[in-house]
């Protein structure tokens, strides 16, 4: 581990967990904990779509089966604390991962645009199921949950607090995947399944895992919001855009990156939330989503996080290489070159 | 010698084309063994169901002593049976360490360990040293030459401590040069006790190198032998130029 990201995590951890302590008005907080959820929901999104490049659509059907998981246990109860629901995330991630593991099983049969497709088709038979299963989603009339009987002051701090400890979570697992030989199969596995098939890496298995983990987490977002929101409509539970919304976050901060989800989030998300305070128009950050998508194909088809990691990168080469020739006796005589001849090729 | 690979009576049929029919062939341990034949005539379909990559409709392969018909390629590699690709298939993401590492033959747990612990890297090394990649190790492989890929392709198989290795066309596309470094490199290999199995339509490189050389026509092996006899073999000659 190097002292850079301790210190990186470090200070953003600080700062996320000392923001609520500047007196923030509600609405901003009630974005924050939006922002955090979003965040959660991209990074974890990016351990699937983004570092072993299978594309899920079906995410939100995660968030939704989160939501109304945590909606039936608590059913008609009265809450004592409030922090109960809190308490039991894990149990509802676990049931996000246990449903996750099957399909992710069957589904990871299929690659790119057909995984897409069947990952969507998963979404939609689950706001299917939502919206008719009156007994236990309340179908289109929406199910209660008990109301957090948190104080009106400081209603949103909880939230905040579990989304930070979520997001961190997340963050911690996804950079635990990049440092081990998890994150290198992920990868080999993006990069073409089929060779690392051949050489050993247990394709099956780690796809598998790294679904189940990734929907498991979208699971506990789902019941915090559902818990947030206290009272939760199919149309919103399962809904496709939060899909999207992941998706978008994740190719606009950068694929299988470590903060690339996170950047995204924060600038999607806030910028979705002051669009509709602003212009009180709800639906029209779907226009700009649609204009974002269309620029970052255009000119960030990577995200922003790889494409500034590659400038740094070049210029750095450039720099050395500059240095090197600054040298009394020219560039010091390096086996690159000599590799790169005896092959034939040009210096690299 | 003992037969390390044996495969028998091996028929694939894609549509109504028998692409293999009926395929029986035998590979000593210790050879260099050259699988040649015109194009189209079935050899890298049947690279693909040795290594697993497709599923025989009829036969049986057999490694190392034991059935292996069907077996997954990952478990094959595992068993000690590696191939390369025609088109030298690397990770372009990884860069040319990991791209080592990343082949080495993982079990579960050790996937929960360092992306490159300190055994990987000195077992990488010596590897990039043989192969003289040392001083491009941290560079991505999509950075390198289609040459240097061959070669980094080579190399990442043997990360498993391979019996048998399947090369697909090991020389195409690459200059006089590193055909040379290619061959050397097998046979340094070879002395060392890895068995090859080689696609190739390099003839010269064939007839230097490989002994014996199994001909491939239409599906089936129509010869087997030395290749000095193979080149006056009047099947031979009839499969690659016509009656």
């Amino acid at each position: 581990m190097s002292i850079p990201s301790v210190v990186r995590g470090g200070v953003f951890v600080a700062v996320l967990v000392t923001l609520p302590m500047l007196g923030l008005q509600h609405w901003f907080l009630n974005l924050l904990v939006f922002v955090l959820m979003y965040a959660t929901m991209s990074s974890s999104w990016n351990l699937v779509g983004g570092f072993a490049g299978y594309p899920s659509l079906g995410h939100a059907g995660f968030f939704g089966i989160g939501a109304y998981t945590l909606a039936l246990i608590f059913k008609d109860q009265v809450l004592a604390t409030g922090y109960e629901p809190f308490l039991l995330l894990p149990l509802v991630g676990l049931v996000g991962a246990l449903v996750g593991w099957p399909i992710a099983l069957i589904s990871m049969r299929t690659r790119a645009d057909v995984f897409a497709i069947v990952t969507i088709t998963f979404l939609f038979v689950v706001q299917t199921l939502a919206f008719n299963l009156h007994s236990l989603t309340g179908g289109s009339q929406g199910t209660a949950l008990p109301i957090p009987p948190f104080s009106a002051a400081g209603f949103e701090l909880p939230f905040y607090y579990v989304m930070v400890g979520l997001l961190v979570f997340t963050m911690g697992l996804t950079f635990a995947t990049m440092r081990s030989k998890l994150g290198l199969s992920l990868v080999s596995i993006r990069a073409d399944e089929d060779k690392a098939r051949g050489v050993g890496v247990r394709v099956i298995g780690v796809k598998v895992l790294a679904f189940s983990v990734s929907v498991g987490i979208t699971s506990m977002v789902g019941a915090v919001w559902a818990y947030y929101e206290s009272f939760i409509y199919p149309q919103f539970a399962v809904d496709p855009l939060i899909t999207i919304a992941m998706v978008l976050m994740t190719f606009l901060g950068g694929r299988g990156t470590l903060w690339g989800p996170v950047l995204g989030a924060v600038i999607l998300e806030s910028g979705q939330q002051l669009l509709t305070y602003q212009l009180g128009a709800v639906q029209l950050y779907l226009i700009a989503y649609a204009l974002i998508f269309l620029v970052i194909i255009l000119l960030l088809p990577r995200g922003i996080l790889p494409t500034i990691e590659d400038r740094l990168r070049l210029r750095r080469r450039r720099r050395r290489t500059a240095a090197a020739a600054a040298l009394p006796g020219g560039p010091p005589s390096s086996n690159v070159a000599d590799a790169a001849s005896m092959l034939g090729r040009g210096a690299t | 010698m003992t037969n390390l690979l044996s495969v028998q009576d091996v028929t694939k049929v894609f549509g109504g084309v028998r692409a293999v029919d009926g395929a029986s062939l035998l590979v000593k341990e210790g050879t260099v063994t050259a699988l040649i034949g015109p194009n189209g005539s079935g050899k890298t379909t049947l690279f693909n169901i040795i290594t697993g990559y497709l599923k025989a409709d009829a036969g049986r392969v057999e490694f190392d002593g034991s059935d292996v018909t069907g077996s997954d390629p990952g478990r094959l590699y595992r068993k000690g049976l590696s191939r390369t690709f025609q088109q030298a298939r690397i990770f372009p993401q990884l860069t040319v360490q990991e791209n080592l590492v990343v082949a080495g033959g993982y079990g579960w747990r050790s996937l929960f360990t360092s992306r490159i612990g300190r055994a990987d890297r000195e077992r990488a090394a010596s590897l990039l040293e043989e192969f003289r990649l040392s001083d491009i190790s941290e560079l991505l492989a999509s950075e390198l030459s289609y040459g240097q890929r061959k070669l980094l392709e080579f190399a990442a198989v043997l990360m498993s401590e391979p019996k048998l290795v399947l090369l697909d066309e090991p020389t195409a596309g690459v200059n006089p040069v590193l055909i040379e470094t290619m061959e050397r490199h097998i046979r340094e290999r070879n002395a060392a006790g890895i068995t090859f199995l080689i696609v190739e339509h390099d003839m010269t490189f064939v007839m230097r190198l490989c002994d014996p050389v199994i001909v491939l026509d239409a599906g089936r092996p129509i010869f087997a032998g030395e290749p000095s006899v193979v080149q006056n073999n009047a099947l031979v000659l009839d499969a690659y130029l016509g009656s």
